[in-house]
């Protein structure tokens, strides 16, 4: 784990949402924990920036959500990935692929 | 996909906004009840759990502001919360919405009454389809430039066919014509040539206009009717065409009516043809002339053209004035005149009375902007940005400007008619008394782009400074008087001083105006205006066309008038002494003949003139009956001619010879021998010198003088009565019918409204900048008396202290007195800098009074001073009254 975490770069939030749903139905919890856990830490994702995020990306159609219940029981609101997120999941993961490639050679060139 | 989305999001939070936020209610109790249980799962007590929860959630209420920000349509609601809250706001303190709302309303009301002059007058592009092109001829250099043109200079601007496609001649003002009928009536009519109606694309609503041959010598008597005249005396007969209409007794074939929309200037009900012979050296210059450039001439162009073509018209004509130049400027110049610049002046003067209204606005805001820093702190805490609560301000101060413009556009409209209803300002292109200034597109968006603006300019200040609080000190404060900070202390005195700078500008350029105005109305005119009658009729009609018929007629019509009981005397003649526009060339007897020897304002007048009018003659004698046609030569001189001419010898018996070179219309005219010399009178308006001017009987003028008055303009009759002129009026206009054969008169007005006119502008613009100058006294008064009153309110406790410890009452007056009078000081001396270098701007507007009048420069700052001191006197009043007692138990 690195000690500090780090600020979440603009416009990574919606890709890390989007992400942590690729792999099923998650509530606003469960989303703040699954990011934690596939960045193994380094973002820790507040509830001032998340639940904006959410309805942000649900308005947007990326996302819909239904009313579940939770692992002990309670009445929570989940969240689904979409078509429309699923390809722009897609879209995003590979522009991000190509901005992590163009930085890591900028870097490197001497 | 993702616009439906997006809009079926927005209708659900605008529309189910209370499912919407349950929701969100829910998730968010959820959220943290489920990181609570995991608190208590690891070991953590019930409420040291929740707590820590919490802590990790952050502010709940923050949370869901963000959400709730974040929504689609978000901006729309928050924006009709805002306006529902500012109006809810605004209504529970009407003191100071009535007071804002008053300001405003004044200032912006001010600014659309001017602006909708300056937009009728100045930005309102000309009717006509080529009025881009339109060009008018202008006369620099004569001796009088009054624009007029003659007949071969016509004939020189139509060959000028490379830069002109259309050149037209017109009447400047046009003789007038009686159309017969059971109620005589005076029509406006004026001669142009054919081109006329091709250069200001006149529509064509039935018939033609004027042929070739028709506009030719001896072309017959034909006449195109203006819409107007058309519907009003032809009740729009279809089948007008072809018919007959008298006028002055002679019958005008009808053969053309223009359309409805058709605006001349001058404005006109008839048109003639003026038929100019093709070739003439007639120098007499009486009309205008107007021109279309062709496609792709620039004005420049055109007078670059016409400068290399005035020697070819100087050889033409050997006897003309070499340097004569021949200039084009564009029709709506020449319309719009000097008018321009004492528009602007207007218009810079009346935003600075809305700056000071503003400032006025602004100052309120603040003080009620620190009473409410308890209510900005709790929304802060309740999740409210800053720029939130900037932008909620801020939509408090535009909706109370545009309640103020929209109240202003009313009092604009309404103000600018009472305007020039009780001073007719002497206005090109406004139409009958201003009917021409309406509320078009310009108008409105003007009126709401400076509502817009002073709702932002007012209103920033105060909302980033109301913005600024710290939230913690303003919640534990007990009172609501906190927070007189230093910083909002000193932008209220900065308003202050402007307020008082910007009114002292406006008041020492109103002071300057007035003195004008007393100078002008000073000036001795150089004859007596009380108790006169003045009128004009139209000569129609070929008795008119020679001496003998005018004379005539001048002649019966006196002996008419001079008996009617309560008239004193009576005279006609061409022109009212203020304002003699013609002017004529002459040479003196027995001295060398010289080419441009003399010449002087000229005009002829019946005998009595002099009387009627009480002009003093200096030396020699009036004219009598006996200066008739066959009698010797005689003419008058007045003081400034003699001066210029005799200086040093006796005029009186000294000989004349008028008009050699002007053509046909001087034939015949016989030497005159100067019988007298008269006192000068303000013969170019009364804000200027006399001009030489020589004056000659109307019995005596040539034939062909005579025929060129009566065509272009009517023949004025005046009436002295011993009472009040206007009681004579019925008597005056039946006896000259009779006299005339059943002419009508027209523009029956007295002398003293003739002079009212005559400086009409002046008294505008005085009465405006009155006007502006008082508004801010006012405002600026009430600017310091808020601050001042507001300061003591805060500092009751302070003054009870000082009491209480033995401060003595009226030290305690003297410094607020001073505390006030020293803002009000520093704004005179600011506004006192300012006005040095703008009164300038006004300078050309002055009449007898220097820019930096002494006089103005000293007193408009002591009268602003006292008004301050006044303002301030109540609050250091006020504070000396305090009762310790109270002021330390109020806390």
């Amino acid at each position: 784990m690195s000690p500090k975490p780090t600020n979440l770069l603009q416009g990574t939030l919606d890709l890390l949402v989007l992400k942590a749903l690729g792999s099923g139905d998650l509530h606003g919890l469960g989303i703040s924990r699954r990011i934690e856990q596939i960045t193994q830490g380094t973002f820790l994702v507040k509830p001032g920036s998340l639940f904006p995020a959410l309805h942000r990306l649900e308005e947007a159609g990326w996302l819909s959500s239904c009313w579940g219940e939770s692992e002990n029981n309670r009445r929570a609101k989940f969240y689904r990935l979409t078509r429309a997120g699923k390809s722009q999941l897609a879209v995003e993961a590979e522009q991000w692929a190509r901005v992590v490639l163009a930085m890591t050679n900028a870097l490197r060139a001497t | 996909m993702r616009i439906s989305s997006r809009i079926s999001s927005i209708l659900r939070n605008l529309f189910r906004k209370q499912q919407v936020e349950g929701q969100l209610d829910d998730e968010v109790r959820a959220f943290v009840d489920m990181v609570t249980e995991e608190r208590m799962a690891a070991g953590m007590s019930a409420s040291e759990a929740r707590r820590s929860a919490q802590v990790e959630f952050g502010g709940i209420e923050q949370v869901k502001q963000a959400v709730r920000d974040r929504r689609a349509g978000a901006g729309l609601e928050l924006f009709w919360q805002d306006v529902q809250f500012s109006l809810r706001q605004l209504g529970r303190a009407p003191g100071f919405t009535i007071a804002a709302l008053a300001a405003l309303a004044l200032g912006i009301g001010a600014n659309t009454a001017i602006f909708s002059v300056v937009n009728a007058v100045l930005l309102k592009p000309l009717t006509y389809p080529d009025a881009d092109r339109m060009v008018e001829f202008l006369a620099p250099s004569t001796v009088i430039a009054n624009n007029l043109a003659c007949i071969p200079e016509f004939h020189f601007f139509q060959s000028q066919t490379s830069v002109f496609k259309e050149v037209a001649a017109y009447d400047n003002a046009g003789p007038g014509y009686n159309l017969a009928g059971d109620r005589p009536e005076q029509l406006h009519g004026i001669h142009v040539t054919e081109a006329y109606f091709r250069v200001y694309g006149a529509p064509i609503q039935l018939g033609r206009t004027f042929t070739q041959q028709e506009d030719a010598p001896h072309g017959g008597k034909v006449a195109v009717l203006s819409y107007g005249l058309w519907q009003r005396k032809f009740a729009g007969d279809k089948a007008i065409v072809g018919k007959s209409l008298s006028l002055g007794n002679e019958p005008y074939t009808i053969v053309g009516v223009v359309g409805k929309d058709f605006v001349s200037d001058p404005q006109a009900d008839i048109w003639l043809p003026f038929q100019f012979a093709p070739v003439s050296d007639d120098m007499n210059h009486f009309f205008q002339v107007a021109g279309l450039l062709k496609p792709g001439v620039t004005v420049a162009q055109a007078n670059a053209q016409l400068k290399l073509a005035a020697a070819e018209y100087h050889r033409d004509y050997p006897n003309t004035d070499p340097r004569q130049e021949f200039l084009v400027g564009t029709l709506q110049d020449s319309i719009v005149g000097n008018v321009r610049q004492s528009l602007l002046v207007l218009l810079g003067a009346v935003s600075l009375v809305l700056l000071i209204a503003c400032a006025n606005v602004a100052n309120l805001l603040l003080v009620r902007a620190t009473g409410r820093k308890r209510e900005f702190a709790i929304r802060s805490a309740l999740g409210a940005g800053r720029a939130r609560i900037v932008r909620q301000l801020l939509t408090e101060s535009v909706l109370l400007s545009l309640a103020g413009g929209f109240l202003g556009l009313g009092l604009g409209f309404v103000g600018v008619r009472a305007l020039l209803a009780v001073s007719p300002a002497g206005l090109p292109r406004i139409g009958e008394d201003g009917s021409a200034i309406g509320i078009d597109w310009r108008v409105l968006s003007f009126t709401l782009s400076v509502s817009l603006l002073t709702g932002i300019l007012f209103g920033i200040f105060p909302a980033l400074s109301a913005s600024r609080s710290d939230l913690n000190s303003a919640l534990k404060e007990s009172s609501n008087r906190s927070g007189t900070g230093f910083r909002q202390g000193k932008t209220r005195s900065l308003l202050v001083i402007s307020e008082v700078s910007l009114a002292l500008v406006l008041l020492i350029g109103a002071a300057l105006l007035i003195r004008t105005f007393m100078a002008l109305h000073g000036v001795g005119p150089g004859f007596d205006f009380h108790n006169v009658l003045t009128m004009e009729m139209s000569l129609n009609g070929d008795r008119y066309q020679k001496t003998a018929g005018v004379s005539q007629l001048s002649k019966d019509g006196r002996d008419r008038l001079n008996a009617i009981p309560g008239v004193e005397l009576a005279a006609a003649a061409y022109w009212l002494p203020i304002d003699v526009e013609d002017a004529m060339p002459f040479q003196v007897i027995r001295r060398p003949v010289k080419k441009d020897c003399c010449g002087s304002k000229w005009m002829s007048v019946s005998p009595g003139y002099l009387r009627l009018f009480r002009i003093p003659i200096l030396r020699g004698r009036d004219f009598t009956e006996n200066d008739k046609a066959g009698a010797p030569g005689v003419a008058l001189i007045n003081e400034a001619l003699a001066k210029q001419l005799w200086p040093n010898e006796d005029p009186v018996g000294q000989q004349v010879m008028c008009g050699q070179g002007i053509g046909p219309e001087l034939d015949g005219e016989p030497v005159r021998q100067i019988v007298g010399i008269v006192a000068d009178s303000h013969n170019s308006g009364l804000g200027q010198p006399a001009d030489p001017m020589m004056m000659v009987p109307i019995a005596q003028v040539p034939d062909g003088y005579a025929a060129a008055y009566s065509n272009i303009q009517p023949l004025f009759w005046l009436v002295r009565t011993h009472g009040d002129p206007h009681q004579a009026i019925a008597a005056v206009t039946d006896q000259l019918r009779v006299a005339s054969g059943g002419f009508p008169v027209a523009h029956i007005r007295t002398m003293d409204e003739v002079m009212g006119r005559s400086t009409a502008r002046e008294s505008f613009n005085m009465m405006l900048l009155t006007i502006f100058g008082a508004v801010a006294l006012v405002l600026a008064a009430i600017g310091i008396y808020g601050l001042m009153a507001y300061s003591v309110e805060q500092r009751t406790q302070e003054m009870g202290i000082r009491i209480a410890l033995g401060a003595d009452r009226s030290a305690l007056r003297k410094l607020v007195m001073w505390q006030g009078m020293r803002l009000a000081l520093l704004g005179v001396a600011v506004g006192l800098a300012a006005s040095f270098g703008l009164t300038r701007l006004i300078a050309s507007f002055l009449f007898g009074v220097q820019p930096w009048d002494p006089i103005v420069f000293t007193t408009v700052p002591i009268i602003l001073s006292a008004v301050a001191l006044v303002a301030v006197l109540l609050p250091a009043v006020r504070a000396s009254n305090v009762d310790p007692m109270q002021a330390l138990r109020a806390e």
